[in-house]
């Protein structure tokens, strides 16, 4: 395996460079993926039947709350991936880890606000409506968990390992998914909560 | 290791840059603005902080590979509308 | 007990045909495995095709089960021939040919076209860069073993459960539960959502093979033309095959867990689900016939002995009508009810993208101009291809007019319109592939004789089976009857396309034929360049050793392998070094074995068996996250060895 040593590590070895490459493609099928969810939402968001629409539902207090740590989530996550390439293994685990528990943090708001949606009767068979937006949350939502997963993963490979080119490059390639996911949740913040309560 | 060196400028930027985006498309909830301005903002306001994670976080232009990883970002957009454009267009817009 | 077993049973079950089909699934299933034992086969199948990561073997089982689904979808398509033949005939009830059109449907497309598409790719798209592999070789094997678990789990409707009957479009709301209340449809929606990831990642692996592992002085403008077509399917595959995946959710959501996408109430749109299931489906067609266009690119330019004309128009034409095919599809439900606006559009972007198709006939014909042409079996699908093709084309300009359409939709002027596309296009362009890169994959070449006795029976039977649908089809007849009345007037027509149909069966078991009789008697290993090849494919061993080159070529030009025979310029240049190769893995068929069991739980609504298998899905990704494989190496001498029981050591003359 030859290591190119005047390129970051996540970048250093041929097989390395393929990966990164292969996930931005990735990366554009998730695209695709969510441009359908989203397509499907702005299609069946007036058709709310007997039940409640978005503004009778949406409460803009939880929605800011995983919209600030989400973002601060993707701030810290870049911070990961910086101290990595400075070989700083306890910094680089600190900001990993603190990504993780606001995901963390994200999700009990989204299971929460889910929870609260429920009890005010717009389930997941309620109309086509709820079913829209559920899904489309739950799909980004969805995402997030695995990538808690997957970053649990990464914690435990570099601390047990270190910063070789191996985890450099799960690391790298985890904070471009963690990245993506923010971006979809500004276009969910946006063309769901805001436009649904403007 | 200093403070400096573990907060970058280019990520202290970008995420004061995306905070800033964010009470701008608050805007559309807190005033009293029409469809079309208040659609505007969230678009404009939603693009751009898009492209701040893509091109502050991501490292987008970083590698040998970015025209190959631009083209394909521009594609994957361009999907991505014809997609949302095309379904409303198809499914409402042209119910007229 | 009973209550709970009755699920599984179909609705009517002593229909001579099921029983018939469960008992042969019964015998086959306990011949194979008897077979295998008998012979002490199970370690070498383990070792040599289960666990394989090898483009090449990856390639070969794709292929494989791409024939057994062709039959399966031929036996569909006779059974439908036959019942049509005759007016009011009983061969087949109602819901007995629904069932039929729609496997026959998803098999031909799904289960047939792709993967023996993916699997000619898979054999020669390494081999004409000059690469050892994909980029991804381990999720290569993943990507098979899930279209196989997907194609297993399809097939297994029709003795368990029952069929999908909504077509192969599956509109809604004939497809929700309030229509079709077997399970058929949940088969439909978890098989071919399985298939499609393994399709999903396909797309990704090459891409970035293609992009970032071609040999050196290979630039994007000198790739074979089949690489360029590949290189342009997958990319459609990576922004479409993501629309269907939520699609089939949607409908999976409906049909298990009550919601309201496509339902009639509750605000529910069907006409969502035809507009979500065709913005997938019609870059899909793209997606089959592109590497069609790309294989006859290759078999054109060998069999004229002539440089492609046009190498850069028809690259810019397949990128146009990739961009091109994700701005049509309402032109499949032009009648569905919006507005003349929207019709008007996709009429205006579905002529438009006949231009650049026809850009592609003029040029290969410009190929064969003052060439020196050889008629070779492949040659002959080439041949025969760009008449009839054209036929389906033009039809299709005419579909395209969405005033016109009103008159053709659902006809079955359509139906001859899809097959003179597909059969000529894409079944043609597999045929011919596979005869021409046969002989690099087993070292021996298919008979010419009883080749070109299939082609002529395919290529006429073909054209009696169609053509007289075009005109029954404006006469009216309708598209998925399964019966049709003596008044009706298209007894004639229905009659003659059954026996174009048997002459079409007849002319693939020639092709079954072909294989067992050269199997048993062509001549081995007679040279490496059977055809006098042009690409790098022909410049190794037949068949291929595991590392594909012994050292990695280099190239200056779009036709690098005739330069070195026709020029003498060296494509193999200093010393064989230690190569670096994957091992295998049983992780690709483990996994997939745990989303059969996901797959038939969701179908039968089994939470339990499906939440299990679903956390073992999982587990086999956080094992594969901590592995620690990095392959194996292998030595110098042993490539050595390798090169000179192949007759030829790389870098002599």
């Amino acid at each position: 395996m030859k290591i190119d040593h005047s390129v970051p590590k996540e970048y250093a070895t041929e097989e390395n460079r393929l990966k990164i490459f292969g996930f931005w493609i990735f990366i554009g099928a998730e695209v695709a993926l969510f441009g359908t969810l989203f397509a499907t939402y702005l299609t069946l968001v007036g058709h709310t039947a007997t039940g409640p629409t978005g503004s009778e539902i949406f409460e803009i207090g939880p929605v800011l709350i995983e919209t600030f740590v989400l973002l601060t989530s993707s701030f810290l996550i870049g911070l990961s991936v910086h101290a990595m390439r400075l070989g700083n293994k306890k910094a680089m685990l600190t900001f990993l880890g603190l990504t993780l528990l606001l995901g963390l943090t994200f999700l009990g708001v989204e299971i929460y606000e889910f929870t609260t949606y429920v009890h005010e009767g717009a389930g997941l068979q309620t109309s086509a409506f709820t079913a829209a937006l559920l899904t489309l949350l739950g799909t980004h939502g969805a995402h997030v968990t695995l990538g808690l997963f997957w970053g649990l993963a990464i914690i435990i490979q570099v601390s047990k390992r270190g910063i070789t080119p191996e985890t450099a490059n799960k690391s790298f390639i985890f904070s471009l998914y963690w990245h993506f996911l923010d971006v979809i949740w500004i276009f969910i913040f946006s063309f769901v909560y805001l436009k649904g309560l403007m | 290791m200093s403070l400096k060196e573990l907060f970058p400028a280019k990520y202290v930027t970008g995420f004061i840059f995306s905070l800033v985006l964010t009470v701008a498309a608050l805007s559309v909830w807190y005033f009293d603005l029409s469809y079309q301005v208040g659609l505007s903002i969230l678009i404009v306001t939603a693009f751009i902080q898009a492209g701040v994670q893509l091109i502050m976080f991501m490292h987008v232009g970083e590698s040998e590979d970015k025209i190959s990883i631009y083209t394909h970002t521009y594609y994957a957009v361009a999907m991505g509308l014809i997609i949302v454009i095309g379904t409303l267009f198809t499914m409402i817009w042209g119910y007229q | 007990m009973k209550e709970y077993f009755s699920r599984f049973a179909i609705e009517n079950a002593d229909d001579p045909m099921i029983i018939g089909a469960q008992i042969s699934i019964a015998l086959v299933t306990i011949g194979i495995i008897v077979g295998l034992t008998y012979f002490k086969k199970w370690g070498y199948l383990w070792r040599t095709w289960l666990t394989t990561v090898d483009h090449k073997k990856i390639g070969i089982m794709y292929i494989l089960a791409a024939l057994l689904m062709l039959f399966r979808g031929g036996v569909d398509a006779l059974l439908m021939r036959a019942q049509t033949a005759i007016p009011d005939n009983g061969l087949l009830d109602a819901q007995h040919y629904n069932e039929i059109f729609t496997t026959h449907g998803v098999i031909m497309i799904l289960f047939m076209a792709m993967p023996f598409i993916i699997g000619l790719m898979n054999v020669v798209v390494p081999l004409q860069i000059g690469a050892r592999d994909v980029a991804f070789p381990r999720l290569n094997a993943v990507s098979f073993w899930l279209f196989f678990i997907g194609a297993m789990l399809f097939n297994i409707s029709f003795v368990i459960g029952g069929s999908p009957d909504a077509g192969w479009t599956a509109y809604f709301p004939l497809a929700g539960n309030d229509y079709s209340h077997t399970v058929g449809m949940n088969y439909y929606a978890i098989a071919i959502q399985i298939a499609g990831i393994g399709t999903l990642m396909t797309g990704i692996n090459f891409i970035t093979t293609i992009m970032k592992m071609r040999a050196p002085g290979m630039t994007l403008m000198k790739m074979p033309m089949f690489t360029w077509s590949i290189l342009i399917t997958n990319l459609i595959i990576v922004f479409a095959f993501p629309v269907l995946t939520i699609a089939l959710a949607l409908m999976t959501m409906d049909r298990l867990f009550g919601t309201h996408f496509f339902s009639i109430d509750n605000g529910g749109m069907d006409m969502l689900w035809a507009n979500l299931f065709w913005i997938w489906g019609h870059p899909e067609v793209y997606i089959v016939i592109l590497p069609a266009f790309g294989i006859f690119s290759e078999i054109i330019t060998t069999f004229a002995q002539r440089n492609l004309y046009g190498y850069k128009s028809m690259v810019f034409s397949m990128v146009a009508i990739s961009a091109l095919s994700f701005v049509v599809w309402t032109h499949h439900f032009y009648t569905m009810g919006h507005g003349v606006v929207v019709n008007g559009f996709f009429s205006i972007t579905t002529m438009a993208i006949a231009v650049p198709t026809g850009v592609k006939i003029f040029n290969w014909l410009l190929t064969l101009w003052k060439g020196k042409i050889h008629f070779t079996v492949p040659m002959l699908y080439a041949m025969g291809f760009i008449p009839i093709f054209v036929i389906g084309g033009v039809t299709g300009v005419m579909l395209a007019m969405a005033s016109a359409d009103y008159q053709y939709h659902n006809t079955m002027f359509l139906v001859a319109h899809f097959h003179y596309v597909l059969i000529p296009g894409t079944v043609f362009g597999v045929l011919a592939g596979f005869t021409f890169w046969w002989p690099k994959i087993f070292g021996f070449s298919l008979s010419e004789r009883i080749g070109k006795w299939a082609f002529w029976f395919i290529a006429i039977s073909f054209n009696v089976t169609f053509f007289p649908l075009f005109i029954s089809g404006l006469s009216g007849q309708a598209r998925r009857m399964y019966t049709y009345s003596e008044n009706a007037g298209f007894t004639i027509y229905n009659m003659i396309s059954f026996v174009g149909a048997l002459g079409l069966a007849f002319g693939f078991l020639l092709i079954v034929y072909n294989i067992y009789w050269s199997t048993r008697y062509a001549k081995r290993h007679l040279t490496e360049d059977p055809w006098n090849g042009r690409s790098l494919e022909w410049a190794t061993h037949s068949p291929v050793p595991e590392y594909n080159f012994a050292i990695i070529p280099q190239v200056d030009s779009t036709e690098a392998f005739w330069d070195q025979k026709e020029h003498g310029k060296e494509l193999f240049k200093g010393n064989i070094e230690p190569i670096h190769m994957p091992n295998n893995s049983g992780q690709p068929f483990i996994m997939s074995a745990i989303f059969f069991v996901f797959g038939f739980a969701m179908v039968f609504s089994m939470w339990i068996v499906a939440i299990i298998s679903a956390i073992g899905i999982f587990a086999c990704m956080w094992y594969r996250s901590f592995e620690n494989d990095h392959g194996h190496y292998i030595p110098v001498e042993e490539i050595e060895a390798t090169e000179r029981k192949s007759g030829v050591i790389a870098n002599e003359d």
